[in-house]
């Protein structure tokens, strides 16, 4: 059960590097859709990676907040506190019709938000073994932050203002009770498990819009 | 969550909101109480006046176990409580999990339950110094037990008879029970350093640790550690190494400790009263073996100190080998043997044949052969000689 910082750090690099590569071709028009085309394939596989991550976070956290909480079926209530983890779940409909826009959009806000939480959470987080591994997993959301916000300027796309800090104080109270707060945290977990196997059908689609194949063919008629 | 039937969800119900309560279903007294082990618990569960449940709708449950109704207690209208006796300690850090459910199982309320012992004093306080440069210390903690409960410890130090109480910041840095200070640190003056365990049920505070930095002094495995033959001997080696260069600076004396062994046994043998010198003489060596060979260095006397350093970590092993005696029993000899005559005469024969048909091979011959010989013979024996 040995983490590595670097492995994260690798994809995150990784990432980097990738979005940095974009051909400087003046006369192809389409240089940035192949940029973008990789880049949304990228991003894909590490909502993968993540959703993979969280699963062993997710297994080990809820342990610590014992049963019921890492029983299977567990399902508490959502009281009624100010909407402090933005929701995956959405209209069908809605969700088919967004603009590529919006849907990177939401994705980038979403998960600005999430890792927000991530990290108060891990301030706070009893045992060495979990603060270990909530730190990993922030790391490798942030990467996802800015693989999205990468995909975005390829498109040409305006980043959305998001939280520059931690969540304002009068947007999300904190639990009046250890209890409570152990809710939160399950909900937390939840979002996140929802937003990343949400994030894979976004991405998913967008990856459809920007076929890579069709840009390679242009680059031969072009003679290079 | 199976993706296909949140799909299907979100299509019969598109664009409903949940429903979200106005205010928290239920009360729990006492909220998230600390206790010692083996005490009783009385836990009430008040449904808010908005909710249409009553007592007798109500259940417990402990870390998802359903709790005996034996044991409920019906205190008013929508009021139910349950005793709990001779608690165990917590199952995780993180508190007991005490619910209120509604009769469907729905989750009306939750108090978490902290269960333990309070901290004992942390004991085997030790310390050392590297290259007197900074502080690291470990300590074990009190109970041979479990507390139960999440307890955190603090190391302390101060300058005795003066200066005030300052805490260590980096945790974890030799083990589970460390921390290190990395700077800011008098020479020349005794410290008092203790640690302190506290938790939910109290605090615990170790006996002080007296000492002064240049008193546990360690520094850098010793560099440079040669292995070498000690000419044709068979049974020694000669081990030369280089005093730690951090400590070239300061007035110290250093001790050495040498340890060996053969390359696949796992005892080490140790020579103790090396001393200053920093080259030594292994005697009483099997002939023709590897040994690895390792030093440690302990810089006590450091400016006059009295005390004993603290042993260096040992450095890497070197290996060598000493020689064997030469008994050459059917060694090559291209001067003078005809051991291998059929050999040689073929070889003949074929030089002659290969002269007269072959263009530009003058220079072959049994000569040549016998050149390659020797070589051979002496590049084997250089090879022979194992040097680190």
């Amino acid at each position: 059960m040995e983490l590595r910082a670097g492995d994260s750090w690798g994809i995150f690099t990784f990432l980097c590097a990738a979005l940095c590569n974009l051909p400087a071709l003046p006369a192809l028009n389409c240089s940035e859709e192949l940029g973008a085309g990789q880049s949304i394939q990228q991003t894909y596989d590490l909502t993968r990676y993540l959703e993979h991550q969280l699963r062993t976070l997710a297994g080990t956290y809820l342990n610590y907040l014992g049963p019921p909480f890492n029983e299977p079926d567990f399902n508490p209530p959502r009281l009624a506190r100010a909407e402090r983890v933005p929701s995956a779940t959405v209209d069908l409909d809605l969700w088919r019709g967004l603009t590529d826009n919006a849907r990177l959009a939401a994705n980038y806000r979403a998960y600005s938000r999430l890792l927000c939480y991530l990290r108060v959470l891990d301030g706070q987080v009893g045992t060495a073994e979990l603060r270990h591994r909530l730190a990993h997993f922030c790391a490798s959301l942030q990467g996802l932050v800015l693989s999205i916000g990468g995909v975005m300027s390829s498109l040409g796309y305006p980043l959305p203002a998001g939280p520059a800090g931690p969540p304002a104080p009068s947007g999300a109270p904190p639990a009046p009770n250890d209890f409570l707060k152990k809710m939160d945290d399950f909900w937390l977990l939840k979002e996140l498990q929802t937003w990343l196997w949400r994030s894979a059908k976004d991405f998913n689609r967008l990856k459809k819009k920007v076929p890579p194949a069709v840009v390679t063919l242009r680059l031969e008629a072009r003679g290079f | 969550m199976a993706p296909p039937l949140l799909l299907l969800a979100l299509l019969l119900c598109p664009g409903q909101p949940r429903a979200e309560p106005l205010s928290y279903p239920a009360v729990i007294s006492p909220q998230d109480p600390t206790l010692l082990i083996g005490s009783s618990l009385v836990a009430t569960c008040t449904v808010s006046p908005d909710f249409p449940l009553k007592a007798e709708d109500l259940y417990w449950t402990l870390n998802g176990r359903r709790l005996p109704a034996a044991s409920y207690s019906t205190l008013g209208p929508s009021t139910l409580s349950v005793a709990l006796a001779r608690l165990n300690g917590s199952r995780q850090q993180s508190g007991d999990n005490l619910v209120c459910h509604s009769r469907d199982g729905g989750i009306l309320a939750g108090s978490c339950l902290y269960v333990g012992l309070p901290p004992e004093k942390p004991v085997n306080i030790t310390c050392w110094s590297k290259n007197m440069k900074d502080l690291t210390c470990k300590w074990a903690p009190g109970t041979e037990g479990e507390t139960f409960l999440h307890t955190n410890y603090t190391l302390k130090y101060k300058r005795r008879w003066y200066g005030q109480d300052n805490t260590c910041q980096e945790y974890h840095t030799a083990g589970t029970y460390s921390c290190h200070i990395p700077k800011d640190l008098a020479l020349f003056t005794p410290y008092e350093i203790w640690v302190e365990a506290s938790n939910r049920l109290g605090v615990a505070v170790s006996d002080v640790v007296m000492l002064d930095i240049l008193d546990v002094v360690t520094t850098d495995p010793p560099s440079d550690v040669h292995v070498s033959r000690v000419g044709d001997l068979e049974d020694q080696l000669s081990v030369r190494w280089s005093s730690p260069p951090a400590l070239k600076d300061f007035l110290f004396q250093a001790k050495y400790q040498i340890q060996y062994r053969v390359e696949d046994s796992s005892e080490w043998k140790v020579v103790d009263d090396v001393g200053n010198q920093t080259s030594c003489r292994l005697a009483g060596l099997r002939p023709g073996t590897v040994y690895f060979v390792q030093v440690r260095c302990n810089p006590f006397s450091i400016y006059g100190s009295k005390k004993a350093g603290i042993w260096s970590d040992w450095s890497n092993p070197t290996a060598a080998s000493t020689p064997r005696s030469e008994r050459v029993a059917g060694g090559c000899d291209p001067k003078g043997g005809e051991q291998n005559t059929t050999l040689r005469r073929e070889l003949k024969q074929f030089f002659g044949w290969v002269k007269k048909h072959a263009y530009g091979c003058s220079n072959l011959g049994i000569k040549l052969y016998d050149q390659w010989r020797v070589w051979l013979q002496k590049s084997h024996k250089t090879r022979n000689q194992v040097v680190n």
